[in-house]
């Protein structure tokens, strides 16, 4: 039987590794954005139903199985899922023009990358990212305020290559100063550089 | 306190985003000293505790309601942790047959103990078989029950006692050298 010993010399080197870093907000945010990418791109089980309806030997026993399912919740709960069955059968009959893509099905090199985006800014008010990914939209990709005082923070989906963005902030275009710059014709003044990996 | 209320895994579990922001925060500091300790770099360490606790989110489904979470979150920062090992040692081989003399001008001399008490520490810990590493850090900085380190590490009871007790011997001779 080997003794578990901790004599004074083991505590002390225990000791000396057991400082507790502090929390650091900056990870934690990267953490859950990277954590609400995930969720963004995760297959709805709408979605993952439509995806097994497209591999065929799996699409009439799905549908077999689900139409029975349907038709014993329907029985027990007394009609309260007809809402379910109805949108059920749409999917169903969608069955071939469904856009709908499953992540796996796409090849890396154009699969969308989840890329966590940070900017200081304490004054700002609203800031949101526009770039080549989201059409220059300054609706789709809002920045949220970390904490009260914190940095601004948004995840968007970019394509593996080089993009060009650029920050509304309160309503005017500002270059992103972590990111190189680049002059671009289309956009007509400096624009920030994303370069996305494949994933 | 250092387990978290067994309730806020399972809101996680079901989708809660802030019982998750509840258990990054709760257990970051745990997971940053433990990655820290066992890749010896704060780059690699924030690394993989940033990509352990992504996979806890894509695990949790897998998340038994009866089982308790502290062995499970290990389970997964320990993997990464490995993984992270295999890549820096991939990557350090790499190095000394491209640029030699430089990692020869870095090698430590086995007897050239530095002032620091802890970084002695860090020395002996870093020259340990990773599964010794692991275990003593584990044991006696985690404080993990040897059944929780077990469950962690997929090794049997005797096996695990027998990792801590070597760490610990070798880190006797080393440390027992530089008292005197």
């Amino acid at each position: 039987m080997i003794v578990d010993e901790r004599d004074e010399l083991i505590e002390r080197a225990a000791r000396s590794l057991a400082g507790l870093p502090p929390v650091n907000p900056v990870a934690v945010m990267h953490i859950m954005s990277a954590v609400r990418a995930r969720r963004a791109q995760r297959p709805s089980l709408v979605a993952q139903f439509a995806g097994w309806m497209r591999v065929p030997s799996l699409s009439m026993a799905s549908a077999s199985m689900l139409a029975a399912a349907t038709l014993v919740i329907g029985f027990v709960s007394g009609g309260a899922f007809n809402g379910a069955a109805s949108s059920v059968a749409r999917v169903t009959g969608a069955r071939g023009a469904m856009p709908l893509v499953q992540v796996a099905d796409v090849p890396a090199e154009s699969r969308a990358v989840a890329v966590p985006m940070v900017f200081d800014a304490a004054s700002a008010h609203t800031v949101s990212i526009v770039g080549d990914f989201n059409g220059w939209d300054p609706t789709t990709t809002p920045m949220q305020r970390f904490g009260a005082d914190g940095p601004w923070t948004a995840t968007v989906l970019a394509k593996p290559g080089r993009h060009l963005y650029a920050l509304m902030v309160d309503g005017v275009l500002t270059v992103d100063p972590r990111a190189p710059k680049a002059n671009d014709k289309d956009y007509g003044g400096d624009a920030s550089v994303l370069m996305v990996t494949k994933p | 306190m250092t387990e978290i209320d067994p309730a806020i895994p399972l809101r996680a579990r079901s989708g809660d985003e802030k019982a998750f922001i509840e258990i990054v925060e709760f257990y970051y500091p745990r997971c940053l000293r433990f990655a820290r300790n066992m890749l010896g770099s704060e780059q690699d360490a924030e690394e993989a505790v940033q990509d352990a606790f992504t996979r806890v989110y894509d695990s949790f489904p897998r998340f038994r309601e009866d089982a308790r979470f502290d062995p499970w979150l290990f389970r997964i920062l320990a993997n990464r942790c490995r993984t992270s090992m295999a890549r820096i040692r991939r990557h350090r081989a790499m190095i000394e047959y491209g640029d030699l003399p430089i990692m020869a001008a870095a090698a430590v001399p086995e007897e050239d103990f530095g002032a620091d008490w802890a970084e002695e520490v860090r020395v002996v810990l870093e020259s340990l078989p990773a599964e010794q590493r692991e275990a003593f850090l584990l044991r006696h900085v985690e404080d993990l029950s040897y059944e929780d380190i077990a469950a962690v590490t997929g090794a049997g009871l005797s096996a695990l006692r027998m990792r801590v007790k070597r760490a610990c011997d070798a880190l006797r001779i080393r440390l027992d050298k530089v008292e005197r």
